[in-house]
């Protein structure tokens, strides 16, 4: 019976909340937010906020061509593929009190779970055979190693910063990690941890390849690269990948630096029985999730979109190992001298 | 009767060797014996984990019956400890896929039988090696090793530059070879013995000059054996020039059989892992070894070679997680040996394959294979994954448990350089991942050469080797839990508690009495829980997500629209609607890239030229470094024995 | 006397390295390869020697605590080294034979078509 229960639950999870459901809707509002944000730091109006929504069902009822030089197998299993890993990063992200998988969140995972998107991205690329696509997915793999390095000093910093303060040494545990900040405060108060929460700033962008650092989808210059042979339902499919991809990096950082948010929702209802206390609370959180989300993607997504140019991909890769790392490896330091 | 089992598997090998001499002329006698000569070796050694690996026996066999007499091993010894069964398992697996794989693939070449000779020679000497008790029997088999190592990189000696890469290999290895004997026989001069368990007993407490320039020199030598950090241009030389399958003994088995050697040297002959200046020299030369040929393997235009970058680059990862000197990080450097053994090997059996099909395994010249052989691109995106450890695949496991190790290495000994080992480690996988990426493109994806039109898919013996090899990659990468409880755990007690192998084969109390305790109580804490739930959700969903593709059948309506329509444009493009000219030189090609076989093809070297840009002083540095000339090689191997001496003499 | 043996073998040793990484021909190196091997079995049979024994071959009973003899292993140590150290010269002669017939010359500058 329990297993039963246990399997609906997490069929829920996968399905509902974090799962597809609620990475869907948020992370098309995300990005249908940063739309018209870049569109009103433009001085334009700007498209509908749910227009995401409507290219998506738009694009699904599109026919789909696939290449007569693809691969048909990789072309159209590669954008689905990308889809479940970015969902299932979504599920280890834990929301400030509530976890979907405890225990197994651990940092490293996430960061090799944040390949796999990349990486069957630049597959489907590769299996489209258009040489757009080639210059866009040797693109993609060189921002996807330029932004590697300075996320895992970020993950490392953190990771040491809380395992010094619980006495283990280390912590990879996220779940740990945010329990820790709801305990104690965000971590974004510390100063040692303001350097990598910038770098961290900065990594978002990369990671959701959005301007500066969208060397990999030019649309301007080569036809957006790795997408260019996609059409109809895959190509939606990516629209939505890279939607959540939105979602799971601004949670990602709410959940490294300002996990602290959640304790003071709990105090809030603590005059409340704990299983109304539960609910509202989960939803109270969630909002302020999204929130937090919005107030991230509005600074360093869309900020940054509206106010710089295209950086070229050699000038990405220097920025990030140079600037980008030298941030988080100050902190890193300091975190381990115990600062 | 089970303590027969380990010299019989050594002897299957070479008995097999002899008789494909005598009978190997008939074809079916010649795979028959060539079967079961690498069948029952693996037999024999499953047969022996449950004794060994959860009953923690050792078997010891004495051959001749001569067992030790008043505290002298007079005789020459088998032990058979989990290490040594670890990795006795691992060669028997990879040289029963290399079999397989060999009869369809050599039987195109002439000299069959001698190649199925030295083969089996190749394995026999490597088995002989990793179960072998005694120094100076350790020695003879690294020699029979080296010479079939040699003599099968010559194999296809009009293959272009294979002579040069076995003389090269010859001349290095020999010298490393020489450094071996020459250290046996100075640990001979000081202890009167050549027996493992006796010398490890005798040794730790006894340290002294001879002792330990021998320790140096032996050293260095299975360094040669392991191709680390100076000697990895001999690596990529030889597997380029090899047959696949035996670059699968090269690089799963020859440099397993080095690595063994250098864990049973400072762990459990010398007893020199407790010392940080040793530990700081193993994760050093191990880093070191990562990162260089991982960059190297990055800027080669061949897939054989720089498949051969990457299995130094992957001992590098092991040597590193050994240095460590915890139980977690030796039971994930075994765990990452095994890993590679199985990644590697299923990779050079797709090169194998590319070169089988193609004739060429030149990056620039490969394209679009995945269309002509589906079964194939499958296999190697599973090594491919394996390699660069993404999750659920079998290298994600083992590297996990490695950056572990390393970090919490760093944080009890709150030296920070451990964590700069943890981000070489992580930035490396990236690299890996970064060139297979480019070797994907290349070879399977992309657009297809016209020369290639007539390739065909592989015959279903090479499939069968490749798929054995990837359904292990899939298994110990889904069950990591079974993998460490019954292999790499067992194997790094076996590391840390030598005294009890001593007892074992010396008699009880024969450790004690020269006063000798084991080096650190055996844990095995890691930080994060191993739950493969997280990764069955994963292949949940993904069945979800194709069930639902499935059933709305979508895409097989659409699929064939798109082939209607494919072909329609195609043949607007080729027909004379567009002027008079052929498509070759119609000017509306450009705007047909991915539709048109214009063959436009981004891969090789301007692959990553965002990277290699800004490391362009590196890359041309290390360009001229591998010079290709065989007294250069040299030269390094002599700095490195001259540097190990000399840090050994400090040290110890 | 002993001592002399010790200083030959390190010196053969060292030459033979010294050829090889000097030495830019083919033959010379598989001539460096062949000092090194007679360096380090003279260092074996030095380490076995004992001024003064007897050759040690013995029937039975007649051995007794008394007797003073060489030290038989390394000399069996050396035999089996030898050979291979034979083995080794003979195929790196072999290898040089087909690589002077396909390449045309032995020099080492010349036979460097793998690298980088």
């Amino acid at each position: 019976m329990t297993i039963v229960m246990d399997g609906l639950r997490y069929l829920a999870y996968i399905l509902i909340f974090p799962g597809f459901l609620f990475c869907f809707l948020t992370g098309m509002l995300l990005c249908g937010i940063d739309r018209k944000l870049v569109a009103r730091m433009q001085k334009r109006i700007g498209p509908p906020i749910l227009q995401p929504f409507y290219d998506f069902f738009k694009l699904l009822g599109k026919e789909t061509i696939v290449p007569a030089a693809a691969n048909r197998t990789v072309f159209l299993l590669a954008p689905l593929v990308g889809l479940a890993a970015q969902v299932v990063l979504q599920l280890f992200i834990p929301v400030f009190h509530f976890n979907a998988f405890r225990g197994v969140a651990d940092v490293i995972v996430i960061l090799y779970l944040l390949l796999i998107p990349a990486l069957s991205v630049i597959l489907g690329a590769a299996s489209s055979g258009s040489p757009y696509a080639g210059v866009g997915l040797s693109r993609e793999m060189v921002t996807v190693l330029s932004v590697e390095l300075p996320l895992v000093l970020v993950l490392l910093a953190v990771a040491k910063t809380v395992g010094n303060a619980l006495g283990t040494g280390l912590c990879f545990s996220l779940t740990d990690i945010v329990n820790y900040q709801i305990a104690n405060g965000s971590l974004l108060t510390r100063l040692s941890m303001l350097p990598a929460a910038a770098a961290m700033l900065l990594i978002i962008p990369g990671e959701t390849g959005s301007h500066p650092f969208d060397a990999a989808e030019a649309e301007t210059e080569i036809c957006e690269g790795m997408l260019a042979e996609y059409s109809g339902a895959p190509l939606a499919v990516y629209k939505l990948s890279h939607a959540v991809k939105l979602l799971t990096m601004t949670s990602l950082f709410v959940a490294l630096f300002l996990g602290g948010i959640g304790g003071g929702v709990m105090t809030l209802l603590s005059g409340l029985s704990p299983a109304a206390a539960g609910a509202i609370g989960l939803v109270l959180e969630i909002l302020i999730l999204f929130l937090l989300c919005v107030v991230l993607v509005a600074v360093c997504v869309s900020l940054l979109h509206a106010v710089t140019a295209r950086l070229r991909i050699e000038q990405l890769f220097k920025y990030y190992w140079t600037v980008v790392t030298g941030l988080a490896a100050v902190s890193v330091v300091l975190a381990w001298y115990g600062l | 009767m089970m303590q027969h089992y380990p010299i019989l598997a050594i002897m299957t090998y070479f008995l097999g060797a002899f008789l494909i001499v005598i009978f190997g002329k008939n074809r079916t006698v010649r795979n028959a014996v060539g079967f079961l000569a690498t069948a029952v070796p693996l037999c024999l050694l499953i047969t022996l984990v449950k004794p060994v690996m959860m009953g923690g026996d050792i078997i010891a066999y004495w051959m001749g019956g001569r067992v030790p007499a008043g505290g002298y091993a007079i005789g020459i010894a088998l032990e058979v400890d989990a290490l040594s069964l670890f990795f006795g398992l691992l060669v028997a697996t990879a040289v029963f896929a290399a079999m397989l794989y060999s009869f369809s693939y050599m039987s195109h070449d002439d000299n069959e039988p001698q190649y199925y000779t030295l083969f089996l020679m190749l394995c026999g000497g490597v088995m002989g090696l990793v179960l072998s008790g005694d120094l100076f029997n350790m020695f003879i088999m690294v020699e029979i090793l080296t010479f079939a190592a040699v003599a099968l990189t010559a194999f296809r000696n009009s293959v272009f530059g294979a002579l040069e890469a076995a003389f090269k290999y010859l001349v290095v290895g020999s010298i490393g070879s020489s450094c071996i004997l020459a250290g046996t026989i100075m640990l001979y001069a000081q202890a009167h013995t050549l027996n493992f368990a006796q010398l490890s007993a005798m040794i730790p407490g006894n340290l002294n000059l001879a002792t330990t320039v021998a320790y140096a020199l032996l050293f260095i030598g299975f360094c040669t054996k392991a191709f680390l950090v100076p000697f990895h241009p001999l690596a990529a030389d030889a597997h380029g020039a090899a047959p696949a399958p035996v670059s699968v003994l090269i690089s799963g088995v020859l440099t397993k059989s080095g690595l063994y050697g250098i864990i049973r040297l400072t762990y459990i002959l010398f007893r020199t892992m407790n010392l940080g200046t040793v530990q700081f020299w193993l994760v050093f030369l191990g880093s070191v070894s990562m990162f260089v040929c991982v960059t190297m393997a990055l800027a080669q235009h061949d897939f054989k070679r720089l498949l051969a970058f990457h299995s130094i680059s992957q001992i590098g990862y092991v040597l590193t997680a050994a240095g460590l000197a915890t139980a977690l990080g030796v039971s994930a450097g075994l765990y990452h040996a095994m890993n590679h053994t199985l990644f590697k090997g299923l990779l050079f059996l797709c090169a194998g394959a590319v070169l089988h099909e193609t004739g060429t395994t030149d990056l620039d010249k490969l394209g679009g294979l995945s269309k002509k052989m589906p079964h194939t691109t499958v296999l190697f995106l599973v090594g491919a994954f394996s390699i660069s450890g993404i999750p659920p695949f079998n290298g994600f496991a083992s590297k996990w448990l490695i950056y572990q190790a390393a970090y919490q290495k760093g944080v009890e000994s709150g030296n920070i350089g451990f964590l700069l080992v943890t981000i070489c480690c992580l930035v490396t996988s990236t690299l890996t991942l970064a060139s297979f990426v480019k070797v994907t493109q290349s070879v399977f994806f992309g657009q297809l050469p016209k020369e290639y039109e007539n390739v065909r898919e592989v015959s279903f013996g090479m499939r069968l080797a490749m798929g054995l090899l990837a359904l292990l990659c899939i298994v110990t990468g889904l069950f990591p839990g079974l993998v460490t409880t019954f292999l790499t755990e067992p194997a790094a007690r076996a590391v840390f508690g030598a005294n009890h192998y001593i007892n074992a084969m010396m008699g009880a109390g024969y450790a004690e009495s020269f006063g000798l305790a084991d080096m650190l109580p055996v844990s095995f804490y890691s930080a994060g829980v191993w739950s493969p739930i997280s990764w069955l959700c994963l292949l949940m969903i993904m069945l979800l997500a194709v069930a639902i593709v499935a059933v709305s059948s979508k895409y097989d309506q659409v699929s064939a629209l798109a082939k209607t329509a494919a072909a329609a444009e195609a043949a607007a493009v080729a027909g004379p609607r567009y002027g008079s000219g052929s498509p070759a030189e119609g000017k509306y090609e450009l705007f047909f890239g991915g539709e048109e076989s214009v063959y436009s093809q981004v891969g090789g070297d301007d692959m990553f030229w965002g990277f290699k840009h800004n490391w362009r002083h590196y890359f041309s540095f290390m360009h001229n470094l591998h010079s290709g000339i065989v007294n250069d090689y040299a030269l390094w191997a002599v700095i490195a024995l001259a540097l190990a001496m000399l840090y050994a003499m400090i040290i110890l | 006397m002993i001592l002399i043996n010790y200083l030959a073998s390190f010196f053969l040793i060292v030459l033979g390295l010294y050829c090889i990484v000097t030495k830019y021909d083919l033959l010379k190196s598989v001539i460096g390869l062949s000092i090194i091997d007679y360096g380090v079995n003279l260092l074996i049979i030095t380490i076995g020697f004992n001024p003064g024994g007897t050759a040690p071959i013995f029937s039975f009973g007649e051995l007794n605590p008394e007797s003073f003899f060489v030290d038989p292993i390394p000399q069996a140590l050396t035999l089996t080294s030898i050979v291979i150290g034979a083995c080794v010269t003979a195929m790196s002669l072999s290898l040089v034979i087909k690589i002077r017939e396909m390449y045309g010359t032995t020099d080492t500058h010349e036979i460097r078509r793998l690298r980088g």
